[in-house]
């Protein structure tokens, strides 16, 4: 058994060393997590001995895994996503975004959280836009807490067919921007399981966000004043 | 059963509503219904000029005000390239580093009022009184500043400040221990909160939730020190990261101690910040006379007492944004509320939610 355990925590505190951290986060026994921890933070402590050059590395925050994505991420992921989802781009590469099709949003999301080297665990925010002539955007902003990579990917769509595929099952925290965004924009999330509005009332008018809209005259019998006194 | 909670309730932190359904006192889902305090602040943003946004960030998290304002006017100059003054970075870090305290301990007395420990409270209301007294020398207002403007400041620090910051520092730093020997250590208030709501770190990221909530779940992520700005560079600091100590990684008790933990930290880069920061300059040196940032857009965060703040910005030339939305982490933080609340008592939800330390003027924007 104590045998079994000291091979367990050897492995986890290699993997650990290199950034992955999951390996020990899981380990289910409670005796053998610390056991593994305070085996780390020795390790830890003679890596740094031998090597100062790592400790300025962490200690500026750099990150220690590889990064594959030196220079611009946001090309660089753009032409991944090319090659894999062939016909999925609309629009020429950008260095500051990745403009997609909605089609197949919802596989290239989990391609991106999942391919190894790339880990984009982390939706950082979804913001909602009303471009004028009639297209409405969504923009999101992915982060990835391994690699240290942030990009930024738009989905355009026309108000006539304002859908996006939802996401809400690959990132959990998709389902309240999500929702927000919808009520917001009148953006649908297709596959959403749970799409109501968040911030307004469910009886509420109109999509407020958009750049042509007009508050409702009363709501429950109540005037909703229009003409902002004070302002400018 | 399906039983309400709020909007109005003293352990909901403002105005918000739990749908809770419960199996005897076992609860299987809760849902909350946010938006009591909506203010169309992203809709406000577009009518009104750049400068006049900053008193609406104010209104956002009250309870942090300058971190608030800090983080609009970092990603403003970020986007119109402005290089602020030493002084002025030096005052911000100062400002950001009380408030985050000031934050703290109103979080962690609210907390411990929570889960039924009544007198940590009123130390920590005490103590955070010295605090808002500093900020109300400073530029009148104890909770909405409107302090920092987009290149400076809208006062330079009084006569006597540093000397009067430095006692505040001499005289709070023992009171870290207090807390300690009062709260942290007491056995019912580790009782409430060890094992309770454990949030294991790949559930945190697939949510979303950062600072010291996500610290709390053992992932070392600052952005202070991991995607520095301002000047957070310079400082040394530790980003104290929970362990499980009491029970496991993750709990309530782990989200609390980190922010204890925090506190001393904050210290640390004051007392730095406090000793380096330049005797003269002019903080309203580089206030553009008019702003109008280029064409484009910029996503920036910054690290708030609740975690990652993210402005997205964007300008279309004119003096008006043309769209601002905000990122806040309250409510990032709110929505893990189901998924770690399942299957606990009704009385641990409480606590739960007390540790996520929600803002909801944050949250309903």
């Amino acid at each position: 058994m104590s045998d079994e355990r000291d091979k367990l925590i050897a492995e986890v505190v290699e993997k650990a060393l290199r950034g992955d951290m999951d390996e020990i986060n899981n380990i289910e026994d409670r005796v053998t997590r610390s056991k593994a921890k305070a085996a780390l933070a020795k390790a830890k402590r003679a890596q740094t001995a031998d090597s100062p050059h790592q400790i300025e590395a962490s200690d500026t925050g750099e990150s220690t895994a590889p990064n594959t994505l030196s220079g611009n991420p946001n090309q660089k992921v753009g032409e991944r996503i090319s090659e894999k989802f062939p016909d999925s781009r609309d629009g020429e590469v950008a260095d500051t975004h990745i403009q997609l099709k909605p089609d197949q949003w919802n596989e290239i999301a989990t391609w991106l959280k999942t391919e190894e080297d790339l880990l984009f665990d982390s939706l950082q925010c979804i913001t909602g836009m009303d471009l004028g002539e009639n297209v409405l955007e969504a923009r999101y902003n992915l982060h990835s807490m391994k690699h240290r990579n942030a990009i930024e990917i738009r989905i355009a769509v026309s108000r006539e067919i304002a859908q996006i595929p939802s996401i809400e099952q690959v990132w959990r925290i998709g389902d309240w921007f999500e929702r927000e965004t919808y009520d917001m924009y009148g953006i649908r999330f297709t596959g959403h399981r749970d799409l109501r509005r968040i911030l307004l009332p469910e009886d509420w008018e109109g999509w407020p966000l958009r750049k042509d809209y007009e508050v409702q005259e009363t709501y429950h019998g109540i005037m909703v004043p229009k003409v902002k006194e004070g302002w400018e | 059963m399906v039983l309400n909670i709020g909007p109005q309730h003293p352990s909901t932190h403002g105005v918000l509503r739990l749908q809770v359904k419960t199996d005897g006192e076992i609860i299987s889902e809760i849902k909350p219904f946010i938006g009591y305090l909506h203010r169309c602040f992203e809709k406000h943003c577009e009518n009104v000029t750049y400068e006049q946004v900053i008193p609406f960030t104010d209104r956002c998290d009250y309870l942090a005000s300058m971190a608030n304002n800090f983080g609009y006017v970092v990603a403003m100059e970020e986007l119109m390239e402005i290089k602020v003054p030493e002084r002025v970075e030096y005052i911000r870090v100062i400002m950001a580093e009380l408030q985050r305290i000031a934050s703290h301990l109103l979080a962690l007395g609210t907390f411990g009022l929570d889960v039924g420990a009544f007198t940590p409270f009123l130390y920590m209301f005490r103590d955070r009184e010295r605090i808002l007294d500093m900020f109300e020398m400073t530029c009148g207002a104890r909770l909405l500043y409107n302090y920092m403007w987009v290149g400076g400041l809208s006062h330079d620090l009084p006569i006597g400040f540093v000397e009067s910051a430095f006692r505040f520092l001499d005289y709070f730093e023992p009171k870290i221990e207090e807390y300690n020997n009062i709260l942290t250590y007491n056995k019912i208030f580790i009782e409430r909160t060890a094992d309770v709501g454990v949030m294991p770190a790949d559930v945190a990221i697939s949510y979303g939730v950062s600072g010291p909530n996500l610290r709390g779940s053992g992932v070392k992520w600052d952005i202070r020190k991991d995607e520095p700005y301002s000047i957070y560079d310079r400082f040394d600091f530790d980003v104290p990261v929970g362990i499980g100590e009491k029970g496991n990684l993750g709990d309530c008790w782990d989200r609390f101690n980190v922010r204890l933990t925090e506190m001393g930290e904050s210290i640390k880069i004051l007392r730095q910040a406090l000793t380096q920061i330049p005797k003269n300059g002019d903080v309203h040196q580089t206030i553009p006379k008019k702003i109008r940032p280029p064409k484009g857009s910029i996503y920036k965060r910054t690290e708030t007492p609740r975690g990652d703040l993210g402005f997205y910005i964007i300008s279309d030339g004119s003096p008006i944004p043309n769209r601002l939305k905000m990122r806040s982490p309250a409510f990032t933080a709110l929505s893990v509320l189901d998924e770690i609340g399942r299957g606990w008592m009704l009385s641990d939800v409480i606590a739960i939610l007390g540790s996520l330390d929600i803002v909801l003027g944050e949250i309903d924007r």
